[in-house]
């Protein structure tokens, strides 16, 4: 069951770092980036490596998203 | 007909040609002798030499504690760089505006944030954690009022002066720490190999100098991460 899951896991991860990439708003391509990391998260913890998890989740879903925002949003008007 | 870009097919085909490559040369150092060799010894003999139950946390802070180093001097440069070069301007707050709702919401969260970023910081030694997540947790603490409540509320209570100042503290805490190891009689940065006491496993008290590290380095990455945002958030 767990192999099944974490297939799907890796799938979605595949999928999500596409449209990351591909999406033409930048904005769009922030969010999916903490989605892609959000899933990074549960595969650590199916990996049992939890001090890493934390360490992704606090940094890669809280930090580097609101610094991507905030640069975005100063940079807005140059393009 | 669409025409078929063979920039990209090109390209394609290389990048699954070294994606390949890199799985097939990590296959084959994970079956070597000589890389297992290390991680072998921290499992076996982690706990007993340095006193402290997670192994990760040992790694980070008594066997590769010149890394840690590294990593807080790298935040370090980049506080000092964007603090640097964004200009002086003190102004006004972000555009949006939120309702009570969220306001009152996030003063509700924000003590528990502060309980666990110490409970992480504390335990490092003991449970998942450690000072790096601990303090990235108080810097998010630090983003979070910026964002609800606007850059004035925040430099009103903590300016960038005086959180560059706890940043320095903790950096001078670290090296400090490290020089224990030479007065020890052994290497820069050496905790329990050169005979400082590393405590019963399991304890709060153990691990030697961990705990202390733990805190110095949460209080650099949480304040130098701070004072990045807070340089950023500055709007003229």
């Amino acid at each position: 069951m767990i192999e099944i899951i974490l297939m799907l896991l890796i799938l979605l991860l595949v999928v999500s770092a596409a449209i990351a990439l591909f999406s033409k708003k930048l904005l769009n391509s922030i969010i999916t980036l903490s989605i892609f990391s959000a899933l990074l998260v549960i595969i650590l913890i199916i990996f049992q490596a939890p001090d890493l998890a934390l360490a992704e989740a606090v940094i890669a879903a809280g930090i580097t998203t609101s610094f991507f925002i905030i640069t975005i949003n100063k940079t807005e008007g140059v393009n | 007909m669409k025409k078929i870009n063979f920039d990209k097919v090109f390209s394609f085909i290389l990048v699954s040609l070294l994606g390949l490559f890199i799985m097939k040369v990590l296959y084959s150092v994970a079956g070597e002798e000589a890389a297992r060799f290390t991680a072998d010894h921290y499992i076996s003999y982690g706990v007993d030499e340095t006193g402290a139950i997670n192994i990760i946390t040992a790694i980070l802070f008594d066997y590769r504690a010149f890394d840690t180093l590294g990593e807080a001097t790298v935040i370090f440069t980049a506080a000092s760089v964007v603090a640097l070069l964004l200009p002086r301007h003190e102004a006004s707050m972000l555009k949006t505006e939120f309702t009570p709702v969220v306001q009152q919401s996030i003063a509700f969260i924000l003590p528990f944030l502060w309980i666990i970023s110490i409970f992480l910081i504390s335990y490092g030694h003991l449970s998942p954690g450690g000072g790096f997540s601990g303090g990235v947790i108080i810097s998010a603490m630090s983003i979070l009022i910026i964002f609800t409540y606007g850059y004035r509320y925040m430099t009103r209570r903590f300016n960038v002066k005086k959180l560059s100042l706890i940043e320095d503290i903790g950096a001078l805490a670290f090296l400090t720490i490290g020089l224990a190891g030479i007065i020890a009689g052994g290497t820069f940065l050496a905790n329990s190999q050169v005979g400082i006491y590393p405590g019963t496993p399991g304890e709060l008290l153990s691990g030697g100098l961990m705990p202390l590290s733990n805190f110095a380095v949460a209080a650099k990455v949480g304040t130098g991460l701070s004072v990045i945002f807070l340089s950023l958030a500055r709007e003229d």
